[in-house]
């Protein structure tokens, strides 16, 4: 029990990616907010972002862009450049969803008058 | 020329995608004619990549001149190449039907229309190609983007459904994502056939377990697998009538497809998860959808609905018919995928000419289609033939395939399962026909009736006979796909 604790608390930046994932669908859930949920759906996927980025980090590693042209590659230098790909893509879908259900949300606010799901649900029937 | 059919698929519908908010400035009325041509045009381009991959087999695509391990990759075997001539085939029908006079004038909001319908077809087209996890994500992602924006586009309740459907499609896409991020810090690639080299080496290792997990509960939102379909009875019922067959053939069947990808080609069909063999869970889980949908179904009363709860239960037949592990049952599980596509095309444009021609939105109104057109109650027999699963149909022969699997594998309780749900299709449908053929007509019932007008006519007929004609085709396709289209190591 003791080795595991010590293992989880030697990566802290899994510890924070878990906190702040299961934070976002707990706010999803527990919230009646549209907009709240929102913030907690951004918080997820922010989450899962953070996680992509926290694998491809090294101790002691830099920026991966070569240092230098002529001498033979040193991988070991460099952060792995592959998740911050996926997480620019990842962003750029975030921001697009986000969009999206920011229209959403408006539009059910015009027309019902409220952004408080119990209230828009009673409307409905 | 050949080598490049496949990305000259997905960039027909993606131009014109982009290009129409700026055309559609100045020409509102092209959008109409050039959406039709360039889906056309789309079928003429996929059947001619059927072609060249049967001739000099499968076609990888990399973009940029970038080789398969680094570069994106896109692979046209031939499962993906009838997947993509049955999609396009079905988003020109749809195509015909959003385009009917029908419908309510949308006015200037006809250019984002399009504008979403080209994308979306764009976008499943590229998850049917896409040989690697992430790119499947990126598409997985646009085309939910537009099917939320389309469910929305009705008003009123169509709104909170479009957000439900938001709110748990983004949920799932997380999942998905989460789930790759594990596979690659696990294997450090992300290109599917690279992972499927790498992952039978690392079966014990608990991230790829939990990330197999992970990425099939999103996925299976994204199909609406029963426990996790809560977004989709609501979104297809309030969706927009036009909009409606278009999500309901083509996206979930297509999350489906990706998910057949990533079991069968990644995974492969062998693979153990805690000692459980992942094809026996997905067994279990579709014989529930399809019971389970299947009951719900017999308990609506709006025919849309219905119809939404159908197409659940059949997700669930699908998914009995891959998990049986032998060649018959994948073969029958995708030839009943095409069939269903069709089907739930079939069966939405019915309800949405209905409503529209003579306002009946709940089973109760159904007599009034009493004197209506012979050939719409026709048309609707066929689709619910076909559904049940009466020869000589293509849902008939779909299960008669699954079925057949499951007598291969001895596995009794697929059998027992697939049964029932045909029961419960034919008790649900019995329910409808009810009020269709036996009530009578009151008087104030009496309705003058519309002739259907001639786009509706095109689609619903062109469907009606696409499903006879899978039914009376059934053995070439089967064999087709038994030749060209099976998974490595079945």
């Amino acid at each position: 029990m003791f080795e595991l604790i010590q293992g989880w608390l030697q990566r802290p930046n899994y510890i924070a990616f878990v906190l702040l994932f299961l934070w976002g669908i707990y706010i999803m859930v527990t919230r009646y907010n549209l907009v709240k949920k929102l913030i907690g759906m951004y918080l997820m996927q922010t989450s899962v972002i953070f996680f992509l980025v926290t694998t491809s980090a090294k101790r002691g590693a830099t920026v991966p862009i070569l240092l230098s042209t002529t001498e033979a590659i040193q991988p070991e230098v460099y952060t792995n450049p592959l998740p911050h790909v996926l997480t620019l893509t990842a962003i750029v879908v975030g921001v697009a969803t986000l969009g999206v259900s920011l229209a959403l949300a408006d539009a059910i606010y015009k027309k019902y008058g409220s952004l408080d799901e119990e209230d828009i649900l009673k409307r409905l029937e | 020329m050949t080598r490049h059919l496949p990305a000259i698929i997905f960039l027909l519908p993606l131009s014109l995608a982009i290009c129409l908010p700026l055309i559609g400035i100045k020409h509102r009325e092209w959008c109409r004619p050039m959406a039709f041509a360039v889906i056309a045009g789309m079928v003429l381009v996929s059947i001619a990549n059927l072609v060249g991959v049967l001739q000099t087999g499968t076609i990888h695509y990399a973009f940029g001149g970038w080789a398969a391990p680094i570069g994106i990759e896109w692979v046209a075997d031939g499962l993906a190449s009838v997947m993509i001539v049955a999609l396009s085939l079905l988003a020109l029908i749809c195509v015909i039907f959003i385009s009917s006079v029908l419908f309510p004038n949308l006015g200037s909001r006809i250019v984002p229309f399009y504008t979403l319908v080209l994308l979306l077809v764009g976008s499943l087209v590229g998850m049917i190609f896409a040989g690697d996890l992430f790119n499947l994500f990126v598409f997985l992602e646009v085309s939910a983007l537009c099917a939320y924006a389309l469910v929305g586009l009705a008003g009123g309740k169509a709104l909170v459904a479009g957000f439900r459907y938001l709110i748990l499609g983004t949920f799932g896409a997380s999942l998905y994502l989460l789930g790759v991020g594990y596979l690659y810090a696990e294997t450090g690639t992300l290109n599917m056939a690279d992972l499927a080299e790498r992952i039978p080496l690392l079966v014990t290792s608990k991230a790829i377990a939990v990330g197999v997990l992970f990425m099939f509960i999103g996925l299976g939102i994204k199909m609406a697998l029963v426990p996790l379909h809560g977004w989709l009875p609501d979104a297809y019922t309030y969706a927009p009538d036009r909009v409606t067959p278009l999500l309901a053939s083509l996206v979930t069947k297509v999350a489906l497809y990706g998910w057949i990808r990533i079991m069968f080609w990644v995974l492969g069909a062998q693979a153990v998860i805690y000692q459980i063999p992942i094809l026996f869970l997905v067994g279990v889980l579709g014989a529930m959808a399809a019971l389970i949908g299947a009951f719900l179904a017999l308990s609506q009363k709006e025919i849309k609905r219905m119809f939404a709860y159908g197409g659940l239960s059949h997700i669930g037949l699908i998914l009995v018919g891959m998990s049986l592990g032998n060649q018959t049952g994948f073969a029958g599980g995708v030839f009943y995928l095409l069939n269903d596509a069709v089907m739930q095309a079939g069966l939405f444009f019915w309800a949405g000419a209905i409503i529209h021609l003579y306002g009946v939105r709940t089973i109760e109104d159904l007599v009034r289609l009493r004197g209506g057109p012979g050939w719409m109650s026709a048309a609707l027999v066929v689709m619910a033939m076909s559904m049940i699963g009466i020869p000589p149909t293509g849902g008939f022969f779909g299960k008669w395939y699954i079925i057949l699997g499951a007598v291969e594998a001895r596995n009794y309780l697929a059998i027992v399962a697939v049964l029932i749900a045909t029961l419960l299709t034919l008790a649900y449908f019995v329910k409808l026909f009810e009020r269709v053929f036996r009530e009578r007509l009151s008087s104030h019932d009496a309705l003058t009736i519309h002739e259907a007008p001639l786009a509706v006519r095109i689609s619903l007929g062109a469907t009606t006979v696409a499903v006879i004609l899978l039914g009376l085709m059934s053995d070439q396709i089967v064999g087709f796909l038994l030749r060209t289209a099976m998974p490595p190591g079945l």
